[in-house]
């Protein structure tokens, strides 16, 4: 199968500073979970947001579909079809949860055809219908992040990546949100994940990918990477666990 | 008692205009991070607008408040291009903007001060020095006007962040520019549009100052500090919190001028916003300030 999204050897940074990914990466199929791991520091995060703009790839290349997205902003990013939810869940606290799901769509030029989309997102995701007049902020952690997730979908975009969506939750809801994940994969959605819980995320998997200093050390399915040897290694071996 | 009641219509009577000042500095704030010293010396320039309109065509103040708020507004985005786009990514953004717009309020001051000197001015339609009497309490016209005028700008600058598309990428990237930006908003446009309405508030609010106070080119001063504690009342970039502060904080003053003086009823903004920074440094409706 040819790759939807394609990292090739990525050099990145902040700033001017020192880079962070040192060649990374990264083969993302189409309709498939995919998770990347890897201790602290190893540049998961930065690695999804030197894909969607937010920062300047000094080398490599980035392609979508076939065609380069290095360089883009992130709102252009956006509109090829690649949806970014950051860590930290974006969300705006003081405007409703109807609110919220709106500006999802904000780069959508059919208004009528947006409400209608706001309707269908509330008809699956029944707890964003009960608390649409609220304020965001107001929302649990599990819904705040169900908020984010949702919102992607307005767009019907093709790639959602999630940097560490389990963060801050009780298990019992972090087995909801991949839950959602499934459902967005059955929309035909394709997802990139970073997670800090190796175990957890590649166990949901279809897809994981190794991150060490940077570089991609190894990558295959899920469940045979969870049962390297080297996975051990990486975690419980010469350095530190994360 | 009647006492009482007057003074209170009366504080009620000058909120309005305290809340259209402090909502066009609440509005750069929380969108801008830009701590607007310069604000009220901008006023100043609607209150001269107003006051040759007056003087030269016999134009009213409420009439040409249109046109001072278009002007102050176009004033805004020459200003945002050429002093504040710049850095605005800049880490010290904030602090940087308290020294920029304390430099150019002076050049305002200094200005004003040039061109039509330091003589104390006030706009003098009819109305100005006309009351509506209900029983015993007085009602002065000019700052009845005022504050309905103020309060209706505020409305639709409500309706328009409440309601509209662009209002809402307005009050996204108040409370999360990163994730606005994610979601497509053009925060750089929404930075000029906020600006340029936040710099066209403070233009028709001076329209109506002309007519409330008697005003000169360094009476901008004594606002800034008046306008800074309705801010921090309010909460900072909050403008319903700010529009509340402005309406306690000029009835209360209102009081302390009955009972104390005059010359006591400043105080009360001093006085409040030591008392909010001790005690609720994030205000009515202002997120808890992160220590950083």
């Amino acid at each position: 199968m040819s790759a939807l999204l394609q990292v090739s050897n990525v050099t990145a940074g902040y700033g001017d500073g020192p880079a962070i990914l040192n060649g990374a990466s990264v083969k993302v199929e189409p309709g498939k979970v995919h998770c990347i791991i890897g201790p602290n520091g190893a540049g998961k995060s930065t690695l999804l947001k030197a894909i969607v703009g937010m920062l300047r790839i000094r080398e490599g290349d980035v392609t979508f579909k076939g065609e380069s997205v290095k360089g883009l902003r992130p709102d252009q990013v956006l509109r090829k079809g690649i949806c970014f939810v950051p860590q930290e869940r974006a969300l705006f606290p003081k405007m409703t949860v109807r609110e919220n799901l709106r500006m999802g769509g904000y780069s959508m030029r059919d208004k009528v055809d947006l409400e209608r989309r706001i309707d269908e997102i509330e008809a699956r995701f029944p707890i964003l219908k009960e608390r649409r007049d609220q304020h965001a902020g107001t929302l649990s952690g599990g819904q705040q992040q169900t908020l984010s997730m949702a919102r992607t979908m307005i767009l019907r975009p093709e790639i959602v990546m999630l940097d560490e969506p389990s963060l801050g939750l009780a298990p019992k809801i972090v087995a909801e949100i991949f839950d959602i994940m499934r459902v967005m994969t059955e929309d035909g959605i394709t997802i990139l994940l970073v997670e800090q819980n190796a175990l957890m995320g590649l166990k949901h998997a279809d897809w994981g990918v190794v991150l060490d200093l940077g570089r991609t050390l190894f990558e295959g399915p899920g469940q045979e990477i969870l049962n390297d040897p080297r996975i051990q290694e990486l975690y419980l071996g010469g350095r530190k666990a994360a | 008692m009647a006492d009482m009641i007057q003074i209170l219509v009366l504080g009620l009577a000058l909120g309005g205009v305290y809340a259209l000042m402090g909502s066009g500095l609440s509005l750069v704030f929380g969108v801008m991070r830009i701590v607007n010293l310069a604000h009220p010396s901008l006023v100043m320039v609607g209150a001269y607008i107003a006051y040759w309109a007056f003087r030269l065509g016999g134009v009213d103040p409420m009439v040409i408040l249109p046109v001072a708020l278009v002007i102050l507004a176009a004033t805004g985005v020459l200003l945002y291009k050429l002093v504040f786009e710049r850095e605005a990514r800049s880490a010290k953004y904030s602090e940087m903007t308290v020294l920029l717009t304390f430099a150019l309020a002076m050049v305002v001051e200094g200005a004003l001060g040039t061109a039509f000197t330091n003589t104390q001015r006030v706009t003098s339609p009819d109305y100005a020095t006309d009351a509506f009497f209900i029983g015993s309490v007085f009602i002065p016209k000019g700052q009845l006007y005022s504050g309905i005028v103020s309060l209706t700008i505020i409305s639709a600058l409500a309706l328009f962040l409440k309601y509209s598309a662009f209002g809402n990428a307005i009050r996204a990237t108040t409370q999360n520019r990163d994730a606005a930006e994610l979601l497509g908003v053009n925060v750089n446009l929404v930075g000029l549009v906020s600006f340029a309405i936040g710099i066209g508030l403070a233009g028709a609010a001076g329209a109506l100052v002309s007519f409330v106070f008697s005003f000169f080119p360094a009476k901008h001063w004594e606002w800034i500090a008046i306008l800074m504690s309705l801010v921090v009342l309010g909460g900072m970039g909050s403008i319903l919190g700010t529009v509340l502060a402005a309406f306690i904080l000029s009835i209360v003053a209102a009081y302390v001028g009955f009972f104390f003086g005059a010359t006591w009823s400043t105080l009360t903004f001093f006085v409040a916003l030591f008392v909010v920074l001790l005690v609720r440094p994030q205000g009515l409706f202002g997120e808890k300030p992160e220590l950083a």
